[in-house]
């Protein structure tokens, strides 16, 4: 081990901040712009905006700020582990402020320096990226970052999710962790990357890409997937179904959306497993919104009713 | 001193990164909306010299050289009652006079009098004093600004409030120059208007003061801002120029891109990068794909128009000072290809041909089946095609054998992975495979060109085989979209298919070729194995409605023909579409030649004529009696009619329309001649019947080739290049 630290010591090729070093820096960054350090959601999401704490946390009046790590799953993009570029699961740094400062712009290019990246000696760049998530009823303005022509950053205003209308807004910075260590560490392989100075990323996820890529490209079953989904969706749909605004905090909401969740994982494997046809897409898509406006409407429901319980 | 009459104004609108494709409009329109606003404000003085309009990505920007410190004052002028009402006979004010007065809040004594053509007025002038322009700027420029309409808008602070591109986030706006400058003080979305801006993110210095237009200009120039899109297009060209210079390479000339960089830099400068030339084994298209479209890179190829292993790319920085940036680029392009690359090699290891029995499981349309089922539909429209096309002697049997092979591969390339990934290359990737795996070139070429034309501006497919594979894809997409229900109807059209109806029409007058449309829509019904959701009979009504729609749309907006040429046209038939834009086109070239002009005139009243007398029942049709004409201009119109009509004909018949139509007009002073000696409802009733059998014989002439009744107006009148009537694409 020892030995190992000397070698990388002189090592003059290492380059960059290691993977664990940017989050452990962005989370620092945030924290101190007064930004929750939440934990990442422990259930399959295809991005960081699908956990509560962004999707239910961005309705309604409250200010919010939050900052945390999301690895996040999109089976079509899966390569066995064997593409340098493309993942699976990969990191997003997900970060929610509501409502936005005035100089959040800036805040994001202070954000970048944090890790390493001096902007005389980078082209930075917004160009126009309007972000849509379908299943969520949730769309936003805003651009993708482009640093020396690498995209490395969703840069959103919601403007809407769960179908309502957003008062305040939030904005959402969505790193791409992965791209942005291959680009620090200038590799031109992701499993290169140092996860820390004795680790590859490589090391801790390559054999778990192959194997998530051979489930959902091969092994998963459709039929089963299938019927999986329609009992989630049949159980949100129970849930959803009896609420009463009188059982006010007791609703399992959160579950109910958990199960909404699963609903959309398995429609991404059923989706890289060439399962869905066109026309189904466009329905089963609907299915999952239905489900994830109903939590969102409720949840604002909710809210009303608990504030006027409450005493004042 | 007296302060001066007018002062320059300058406003800034400070944004975060507005897109590029909006930029040009949004400019646009906020100068306009800002001129609008101050001339109705009454607040630019006579033949000032025009406002300036400005944009970077950040910002938009207007300056007018000379504003009015003050507006003029307005005389406004209340009439009352007439003066004989208002004094009586001793020249005493009337009861009517005083009560004028008192409502206008004036005494009697300072009211005025007016002459109108209907004599004498009574009447009050009152000023109304000009404001000030301090006074009215505010209002004026936040509404300018707020005004705006914008394709894709958003809010940033309350729902209800201002709604912009992307936030905005500073406000300029100073009337006046150095020390007389003041702050128009207005307010948007909590952004308070002041005398500063802001240059370049990196290469300006924060927040600059500002203390006029020149300042203003200085200021952004030194912090890293061109702030007229002109001199940065100006750049943009100077580096595309320079970076190759002693090589014998050029950039890939491409206008789009140009704008593109213009309307997302504050300054651009260009760089030239470089790639493994192992990739230049990849077809053209996917690289100059990956590079435009994906990275906005200009390409770079030799002399002869061959890719060369480089690229240029636009930074919105000074310089790439240790050469990182480049080598940044170089990286991302060099993945993106490394993908193309694996794309190619393993989507070769299933020929296309082999991927046929795939398309059973891509589906197309839910109720319409997948592309194996389209497929198999375009074969037997395609089939009926080539049929029609041998019988004319324009197609041969190796044609048609072609037609059909094209057809079988033309939708395979949708399960190879380049397609997923590059999916504007459809179609395109189907072309190159085939052509990799030894397909010949004709079937190639025309599974390469199958989708065009995709707009008004792209072209038919190149070979007469392609266009017919093109013909049975979007005859399918079109027919069996009607069969289900799915016709585009007013602003819906689910399946656009508008856009497929105009490349419809446009292959067929692009190519020639003689197929009538209702043969064609007819056997393309014949080929629907799918469920009518409408009996077929009104399915074909529907579609022939819609086809002559889109031949209009064709001939107005693609050809850039006028409605009314258009109209007279299709009124004398519309079945072939190649016959009726020759005619149109013919028709459009003559149509405001003197005799023609007139011609038309003349067409109109003897149509009028020939109505109005078939319902008094004065005559019916039939043969004109020589024996009952008379001497002079009737009978030398008969005469010469029979001798044109006859000459037109064959000019008709060999296609040769725009003689034909010169021929016609010829007759024009005989017809005027007719018009001006000869009573054609005259009292004698065969002499009448007679005479209204001539101009019928006229009517039929001038309604062959077009209805010359239906051109509106003389010439020069005329400027109507679209219709209401016709719904343009999408």
């Amino acid at each position: 081990m020892q030995k190992l630290k000397k070698h990388l010591k002189k090592t003059p090729e290492i380059r960059g901040l290691s993977f664990q070093d940017m989050i452990l820096r962005l989370s620092e960054f945030w924290a101190r712009q007064g930004c929750v350090l939440a934990l990442p959601y422990d259930l399959e999401v295809g991005a960081g905006t699908m956990t509560p704490d962004t999707f239910l946390r961005v309705l309604g009046e409250e200010p919010w700020r939050v900052a945390y790590v999301q690895p996040s799953r999109r089976p079509a993009d899966g390569r066995y582990g064997e593409n340098p570029n493309r993942l699976l699961k990969h990191t997003q740094m997900q970060v929610i402020l509501k409502p936005p400062p005035e100089n959040i712009q800036e805040l994001y290019l202070k954000s970048l320096k944090v890790l390493g990246i001096d902007l005389r000696h980078h082209d930075i760049r917004f160009e126009e990226d309007n972000w849509e998530a379908p299943t969520l009823g949730a769309w936003g303005i805003g651009w993708q970052v482009m640093l020396d022509g690498l995209e490395i950053t969703q840069f959103t205003y919601f403007q809407q999710c769960g179908g309502f209308d957003l008062e305040p807004i939030s904005v959402e910075l969505t790193y791409g962790l992965e791209r942005i260590a291959a680009f620090l560490q200038e590799l031109d392989n992701v499993y290169d990357v140092r996860w820390n100075n004795t680790t590859r990323y490589g090391d801790m996820r390559q054999e778990e890409e192959r194997e998530l890529s051979v489930y959902d490209f091969e092994a998963a079953s459709p039929e089963t997937c299938r019927a999986l989904l329609d009992l989630y969706e049949g159980e949100a749909s129970r849930l959803l179904e009896s609420y009463d605004p009188a059982s006010g905090a007791r609703f399992p909401l959160r579950k109910a959306y958990d199960l909404c969740l699963k609903c959309s994982h398995l429609f991404n494997i059923l989706d890289a497993r060439g399962a869905i046809s066109v026309t189904e897409r466009v329905a089963l898509i609907g299915r999952v919104r239905k489900l994830a406006c109903e939590v969102a409407r409720v949840f604002l429901d909710r809210k009303v009713v608990v504030v006027e319980v409450e005493p004042v | 001193m007296k302060p001066p009459r007018t002062q320059p104004l300058l406003i800034e609108v400070g944004c975060e990164e507005i897109p590029a494709r909006f930029l040009m409009a949004a400019r646009e329109d906020f100068w306009t909306a800002i001129n609008q606003a101050m001339a109705a404000a009454r607040l630019v003085p006579p033949g000032a010299s025009p406002s300036l309009r400005f944009s970077t990505p950040r910002r938009l920007a207007v300056w007018f050289p000379a504003v009015l410190m003050k507006q003029g004052d307005l005389v406004d002028e209340v009439v009352g009652p007439p003066m004989r009402v208002a004094f009586d006979e001793k020249g005493k004010p009337t009861k009517a006079a005083k009560s004028f007065a008192q409502k206008n809040g004036v005494a009697v004594s300072s009211l005025t009098r007016v002459t109108t053509p209907k004599g004498e007025y009574l009447a009050v002038r009152k000023t109304i004093h000009g404001q000030t322009a301090q006074k009215l700027l505010p209002g004026l420029l936040a509404g300018a600004v707020t005004g705006l309409n914008f394709p894709k808008s958003m809010y940033w602070k309350a729902k209800t409030g201002p709604r912009f591109l992307r936030p905005i986030r500073w406000l300029l706006a100073l009337l006046g120059e150095g020390k007389t400058a003041r702050v128009i003080p207005f307010e948007i979305a909590d952004v308070r208007a002041e005398a500063a801006t802001y240059g370049h993110r990196v290469l300006g210095k924060g927040k600059v003061h500002v203390s006029g237009f020149m300042d203003y200009l200085n200021k952004l120039s030194a912090g890293g801002v061109h702030l007229d899109p002109v001199r940065r297009r100006g750049r943009v060209q100077e580096d595309l120029k320079v970076i190759l210079k002693g090589s014998h390479s050029r950039p890939v000339a491409d206008p789009w891109l140009v704008d593109w960089v213009v309307n997302s830099t504050e300054w651009p400068v260009g760089i030239l990068g470089n790639f493994d030339s192992r990739f230049l084994r990849l077809p053209r298209e996917i690289l100059v794909t990956v590079m435009r479209d994906h990275q906005k890179y200009f390409a770079v190829e030799d002399r002869h128009g061959k890719l060369q292993p480089h690229f240029i790319t636009f930074l919105n920085l000074d310089r790439d000072r240790k050469g990182i940036i480049r080598e940044g680029h170089e990286r991302v392009l060099a993945a993106r290809f490394a993908d193309a690359e694996f794309f190619w090699d393993s989507d070769q290891r299933e020929f296309l041909a082999s991927r046929q029995e795939r398309l059973a499981s891509v589906t197309y349309q839910a109720e319409l089946g997948t592309y194996a089922d389209k497929v198999s539909r375009m074969k037997s429209i395609a089939a009926e095609i080539c049929g029609e096309l041998e019988r004319a002697q324009t197609f041969t049997a190796e044609n048609s054998a072609s037609v059909i092979r094209a057809l079988e591969l033309c939708k395979c390339d949708l399960t190879t992975q380049m397609v997923q990934e590059f999916t504007e290359l459809q179609g395109i990737v189907g072309g190159l495979y085939a052509e990799a795996q030894g397909e010949p070139k004709d079937v190639c070429q025309a599974i390469y060109d199958h989708y065009r034309p995709e707009g008004p501006e792209d072209r038919s497919p190149r070979s007469r085989i392609g266009a017919v594979v093109s013909l049975a894809d979007k005859l399918d997409s079109v027919v069996s979209g009607f069969a289900i229900g799915q016709e585009p109807t007013g602003s819906s059209d689910p399946f656009a298919l508008r856009r497929q109806g105009n490349g419809i029409v446009k292959v067929l007058v692009e190519h020639a070729l003689p197929l009538p449309l209702k043969v064609l829509i007819e056997h393309a019904v014949s080929c629907m194995n799918v469920e009518w959701k409408r009996p077929q009979h009104e399915v074909f009504g529907s579609l022939v409605a819609f086809f002559e729609e889109r031949m209009k749309y064709y001939l107005e907006s693609g050809r850039g023909l006028r409605y009314d040429t258009v109209r007279a046209v299709v009124a004398a038939g519309w079945e072939n579409f190649t016959d009726v834009a020759r005619r149109a086109d013919a028709l459009e070239r003559i149509r405001n030649t003197e005799n023609f002009a007139a011609l038309s005139v003349a067409a109109k009243r003897i149509k009028n004529i020939l109505e109005k007398s078939a319902s008094a029942q004065d005559w019916q049709p039939g043969s004109v009696n020589p024996e009952l004409l008379e001497a002079g201009p009737e009978e030398q119109l008969f005469e010469a009619h029979v001798a044109v009509a006859d000459r037109a004909r064959r000019f008709t018949e060999a296609g040769e329309y725009e003689k034909a139509l010169e021929t016609i007009a010829d007759l024009r002073p005989l017809v005027d001649r007719f018009f001006d000696k000869v009573l054609v409802m005259a009292e004698d009733r065969a002499l009448r019947e007679n005479r209204l059998r001539l101009l019928g014989k006229l009517d039929i002439l001038f309604s062959g080739i077009a209805h010359f009744a239906e051109i509106a107006g003389g010439p020069g009148d005329v400027d109507a290049s679209t219709s209401q009537a016709v719904t343009s694409e999408e």
